[in-house]
């Protein structure tokens, strides 16, 4: 029944390619996002529908698209071409070839999609409807959450995603993070949302979303999660008219919530602090120490999956009083093959100090990009022109709250995020463009008045 | 159940965003920008500023 339903919805999605090509687009976002492939057990799963979706998208923009002369091929474009063609350098020379490849397999389309998908921007309704699908995308996973943490609380490594596989963003602490991040573009869409301009029933669900995305780090009680809430607070804050008045209610709301979290969340959560005490923790601290060794050695990088030669061993101490007797537990713990657990150090250790920096200039380009249209748009009284401080802030809250929760979570490649700074490529180009058109003005004539005689 | 809910609700949603698309002419074409006032372009533009006389710096020989 699950297999007929996408099979129908895919199919009524790629009709409206043909009559909207850029209808493809968004599908292959979709299918990138939501995977129904692997959520449908027959039919969806035995074709490459990825593939025949990311070419009609293709096809659709170089046969169709009237206006594809509006395309412009932005700076961070060609940062990515350079990070595809290193990344393809790594893997030719990668310590694990197979493993690599195996990496390689999906990460060479996720930043394909990310160099083409600007190109295809170049209308705001067309910036509006990717900024939607992926919320929508992303909504499919965090309505099933926050209902589930509601009804059972969740638990570490429990709560099942739609999916029971721990790739893409059903993953527990991708989620968490993603979840987090795409919060100021749901604030975005409900105020300037023209596909479903803002009425009641877009503020409910929105309001609902949002609240499920909260759910998510309590519901997976990834660590991730709460630090990236930490980040969004005071994001959100930033620009709020009345920010202390919210601010204390945030603090309120918090002190509040507290009893009403499982118990399991809040022991969790107590070992941010305590890191040397828990194992997951511990590790990934020695992890990164390993991880900077490595680059030192190989500064090249060594390749996707370079983190399985690794060999791990940590003290983990654990302090207990009792009647006023400090004891200190030392064990040791090992262990082999551990993954990154941290973008940075993924981007290190993959791709030596090279791919970090690309990585990284990316990354910050896109939060200077976003910042420099935040200012010059956030005093406009062009009523044309008010959704775009708010979008580009959107935008680079995302972004940070991306960045700082893949310091604990190795999504260095998350094809989502690599939309996410499509998007703030196809609104900068976008931008730039319309502003060289209002700028443009025919060179006129001089008109000369012929001397009478 | 709770999947299946899920899964209704957001994909529901996204028909009806790309049946909505589908009939927007503003997706595939946009209208000129108003032009600028002073034609600076590179930078803001600013609403307060003072357009141009017309004319202004057109000499008629």
């Amino acid at each position: 029944m699950r297999d007929l339903f996408f099979l129908g919805f895919l199919a009524c999605f790629l009709l409206g390619g043909f009559k909207r090509p850029f209808i493809f687009v968004l599908a292959y976002a979709y299918i990138d996002i939501v995977a129904p492939q692997r959520l449908s057990y027959f039919l969806l799963n035995a074709v490459p529908v990825s593939l025949i979706v990311f070419a009609l998208a293709m096809l659709g923009y170089l046969l169709a698209d009237q206006e594809k002369t509006h395309s412009r091929f932005a700076p961070r474009q060609w940062l990515l071409v350079i990070l595809l063609g290193y990344c393809a350098y790594t893997t030719s020379t990668a310590d694990f070839p197979l493993a690599a490849q195996d990496k390689w397999g999906w990460v060479w389309k996720a930043l394909i999609f990310a160099i083409f998908l600007p190109l295809t921007l170049h209308k705001k309704l067309r910036i509006e409807a990717l900024a939607l699908i992926m919320v929508l995308c992303a909504a499919s996973i965090a309505i099933t959450g926050g209902i589930k943490t509601l009804a059972s609380g969740g638990g570490y490594g429990v709560l099942q995603l739609l999916l029971d596989d721990n790739s893409g963003l059903y993953e527990g602490s991708i989620m968490s993070c993603i979840a987090i991040a795409i919060i100021p573009l749901i604030l975005w869409l409900m105020k300037h949302g023209t596909i479903f301009p803002p009425d009641w029933r877009v503020k409910i669900f929105g309001a609902g979303l949002i609240f499920a995305c909260l759910l998510i780090p309590v519901g997976t009680q990834a660590r991730t999660g709460l630090v990236c809430i930490a980040v969004l607070v005071p994001l959100l804050l930033r620009f709020a008219k009345y920010r202390f008045v919210y601010a204390g209610l945030t603090v309120l709301v918090a002190i509040v919530t507290i009893p009403f979290l499982p118990q399991s969340f809040t022991q969790r959560m107590g070992t941010i602090t305590d890191y040397k005490a828990e194992q997951s923790a511990s590790t990934r601290v020695a992890v990164w120490a390993w991880t900077w060794e490595y680059a030192k050695d190989n500064p090249l990088g060594g390749g996707f999956n370079a983190f399985l030669q690794n060999k791990i061993t940590v003290d983990m101490v654990e302090t207990s009083e009792n009647d006023s007797i400090t004891s200190v537990d030392v064990t040791q713990a090992e262990e082999i093959g551990r993954a990154y657990h941290s973008s940075y150090f993924e981007m290190l250790g993959e791709q030596g100090f090279f791919g970090l920096a690309i990585w990284l200039a990316i990354h910050v380009g896109g939060l200077i990009r976003m910042e420099m249209v935040r200012r010059r748009y956030s005093h406009t009284i062009n009523p044309g022109e008010q959704w775009i401080a708010p979008l580009a802030t959107a935008l680079q809250n995302g972004q940070i709250i991306y960045l700082v929760g893949s310091l604990f979570v190795g999504i260095a490649f998350q094809p989502f995020i690599y939309m996410l700074i499509a998007t703030q490529i196809g609104l900068d180009t976008y931008l730039a463009r319309r502003r060289a058109e209002a700028a443009w003005r025919p060179i006129r004539k001089v008109r000369t008045v012929p001397a009478k005689a | 159940m709770v999947d299946n809910f899920s899964l209704l609700i957001s994909h529901g949603l996204i028909a009806i965003a790309i049946w909505r698309l589908i009939s927007r002419d503003d997706l595939d074409h946009e209208d000129a920008p108003e032009p600028d006032a002073d034609a600076i372009g590179f930078h803001p533009r600013s609403p307060l500023r003072k357009p141009p006389r017309r004319g202004a710096g057109i000499t008629d020989a």
